[in-house]
């Protein structure tokens, strides 16, 4: 009993020895690897014979080093992993924002080519205009209003300088109202995380100005367009975007309440599009019609646009720039979750596909023609409505979401142009307030469960769900979300145009929109060697009623 | 009237301004924000005043009064109804509740924005007359 005694306490040494030495051993193993494979990488003689075949370009040797001396270290190496994980995600939202940047043509082009020609100028001048008045109004206060409290984003380096968010306590829970930190990007937010951040909700929040510029498109008086086009780039927009993107009080339904995952927009449908196209919707309606637009009996008459190709070429522009919207907002692709951007962005391209055939064959089977406006605002339908669940639905939701949309803009536009008395030149008030609307309210009806961006939405462990696949607290919160786009965002909307309209005025005078808006308003015609047609038989009743 | 110089000049007198006002927020704790909020906000109120004054050299519009008192009503009716969810979700405590008074108050929205505001701004339309 003694030997096995001394027999197990010499084993038990030795073990133990063992195991400190090949612990002691550990470190230096790797470090003796590190500096293998320093020794071993092609040298400086080696690459400059060149490097056709791409195998000695990019190895130890690129690796930044703390301390020369030591050479590459594992801590090095992590340092690096890590640094490459935030510029792969760098890279990524910026060049998506590009993207999103480059629909601004797009819109140029929808819009205009469904105008007048008399008009063209002054229609490309807003689209061109608004880009340079929301991004300054952003970078003033906008920005720091809708982001300023959004610190935690871990794809993009934490963000913690965005860590000043307004909060107010109302029965008993905390919720966020504004963002307070970015103004003009300065101090703490001279960051490099916050600049890329910023440029990506930059051009998102100039997309929805852009959608206002179609509604009151051929007689909305240029400063006063201005003007309205940045108090709602400072502080209409930020606002809802506060609540759903910037850790506001929408955003915390889930947390607060229990309601799903809070308040489910993965890339704007409601904050970008719904905010544009209500907006619209009450500029429209203080603004008025078009002269000729209605008839003494309450009947309209159609004003035809002057260029369809640049209709349909803008709605392709638009649809490319949608690979960055939509995949765009993982905000990254190299962290959990990010990943599913193949899912998003073709979720993306079926929505545009389902819609773009539910609305030229609904146009086609009750109007007898394929219309090619009607077909290209039904890919934007598509578009606008997988928007917000884009990052939670599978491909047959897509499919349904983007169909439903298709046929939804066709009605809406015959609703708002028949029913509300509304003139849209160019249905964006259908095209991305009621189908900005569908797209908000289908993240609470057909989200599948299956995404997991990190494990949490909105700070709630597990998957955004909708009704359909068993969490109807998902749907009631992106119900509140319609409820404050309609509530809210269109009370905004319509006071603070309409305090501009007493003060400035909002539409031209009925010489300049009989004239066309591009002399008086511009000084230069849009295309001024072409000769215009002479106005219909309607038209020239409605412009000598007015005369 | 059209565009002319004045409302270039005004315009960019606004941007200064809601510049100045910014620079004001951002520096508001110490006294030289707060000053320049002041000096911000009264150019903005100038920028406007002037704003007032240019409106008439516009000319006749196509457009008929609207009349205030009912845009204001549905203003009313829209916020009541936002009102009515917001409180809802605290009043009620299922989801079902919640859902509930949700759509109610989306309903009473809705009445303010399709219902009332397209009637109060067509009430007096020129295609009317």
């Amino acid at each position: 009993m003694k030997m096995f005694r001394s027999k197990f306490v010499l084993c038990l040494v030795m073990i133990l020895s063992f195991g400190i030495m090949a612990h002691a051993d550990t470190p230096g193993s790797v470090d003796a690897q590190l500096k293998a494979a320093t020794a071993a990488a092609p040298t400086t003689a080696d690459l400059q014979k060149g490097d056709p075949g791409g195998s000695l370009t990019g190895t130890i040797n690129d690796v930044p080093v703390s301390n020369p001396k030591a050479g590459v270290t594992v801590a090095d190496v992590a340092n690096q992993v890590g640094q490459n994980k935030i510029a792969i995600n760098f890279t990524w939202t910026l060049i998506t924002g590009f993207l999103v940047m480059f629909m601004q043509a797009g819109f140029a082009m929808v819009e205009a080519g469904l105008c007048r020609i008399k008009n063209a100028n002054h229609t490309y001048m807003m689209n061109f205009t608004v880009y340079a008045c929301g991004l300054f109004a952003y970078w003033l206060i906008g920005f720091a209003i809708q982001m300023g409290g959004s610190a935690g984003n871990g794809n993009l380096g934490g963000l913690q300088p965005l860590s000043g968010e307004h909060v107010m306590n109302i029965f008993g829970h905390a919720w966020g109202i504004f963002g307070e930190k970015g103004l003009f990007l300065s101090g703490s937010t001279y960051d490099v995380g916050v600049m890329v951040i910023f440029l990506f909700e930059m051009v998102f929040m100039d997309t929805a100005l852009t959608i206002v510029t179609g509604a009151c498109a051929e007689r909305w008086k240029f400063l006063t367009f201005c003007v309205s086009s940045v108090l709602m780039g400072a502080f209409t927009y930020p606002l809802f975007g506060n609540w759903a993107w910037g850790g506001g009080w929408l955003a915390q339904m889930g947390t607060n309440l229990g309601l799903g995952k809070g308040y489910c927009d993965f890339a704007g449908s409601g904050v970008v599009h719904a905010v544009g196209g209500i907006t619209a919707l009450a500029v429209a309606l203080i603004i008025g019609p078009r002269i000729g637009k209605f008839n003494r009996d309450g009947s309209s008459n159609p004003i035809i646009g002057h260029d369809i190709s640049a209709v349909l070429i803008g709605c392709f522009i638009l649809a490319f720039g949608w690979f960055g919207f939509n995949p765009g907002s993982t905000l990254g692709a190299s962290a959990a979750g990010c990943l599913r951007i193949g899912s998003v962005a073709v979720n993306t391209m079926l929505a545009g596909c389902t819609g773009t055939f539910a609305a030229m064959i609904y146009m086609w089977a009750t109007k007898g023609k394929p219309d090619a406006s009607m077909s290209g605002n039904g890919l934007l339908a598509g578009l606008v409505a997988i928007t917000a669940p884009s990052g939670f639905v599978n491909t047959v939701g897509a499919a349904i979401i983007g169909a439903v949309a298709g046929i939804l803009v066709c009605w809406s536009v015959a609703f708002v142009e028949n029913k509300l008395k509304v003139d849209d030149p160019v249905g964006a008030i259908s095209v991305h307030g009621a189908c900005g609307l569908w797209g908000v309210l289908s993240v609470g009806l057909l989200a599948d469960g299956k995404s997991n961006y990190g494990g949490a939405w909105n700070g709630v462990t597990g998957s955004v769900t909708g009704l359909f696949y068993g969490d109807p607290g998902q749907l009631v919160a992106q119900l509140v979300g319609i409820a404050t786009l309609i509530g809210f965002v269109f009370t905004f909307s319509f006071v603070l145009n309409w305090i501009l309209d007493i003060l400035m005025g909002q539409r031209v005078s009925a010489q300049t929109e009989v004239e066309g808006l591009d002399i008086p308003e511009m000084g230069q015609l849009g295309y001024p060697e072409f000769v215009f047609k002479p106005e219909p038989e309607f038209m020239l009743n409605a412009e000598q009623a007015i005369a | 009237m059209a565009a002319n110089k004045q409302q270039g000049q005004w315009y960019g007198v606004f941007l200064a301004g809601l510049t100045v006002a910014c620079a004001g927020i951002y520096q508001f704790s110490s006294g030289i924000g707060k000053v320049a909020l002041v000096v911000g906000l009264i150019i903005l109120a100038a920028t406007f005043w002037k704003f007032l004054q240019l409106k008439p050299l516009e000319g006749k519009i196509a457009l008929g009064a609207q009349p205030a008192a009912m845009k204001l009503a549905g203003v009313v009716v829209i916020i009541l109804g936002w009102l009515i969810v917001l409180f809802g979700l605290h009043v009620a405590s299922g989801v079902g509740g919640r859902m509930v008074m949700t759509i109610v108050g989306m309903i009473v929205s809705l009445v303010g924005v399709i219902g009332i505001l397209p009637i109060a701004c067509n009430k007096n339309a020129i295609w009317k007359a």
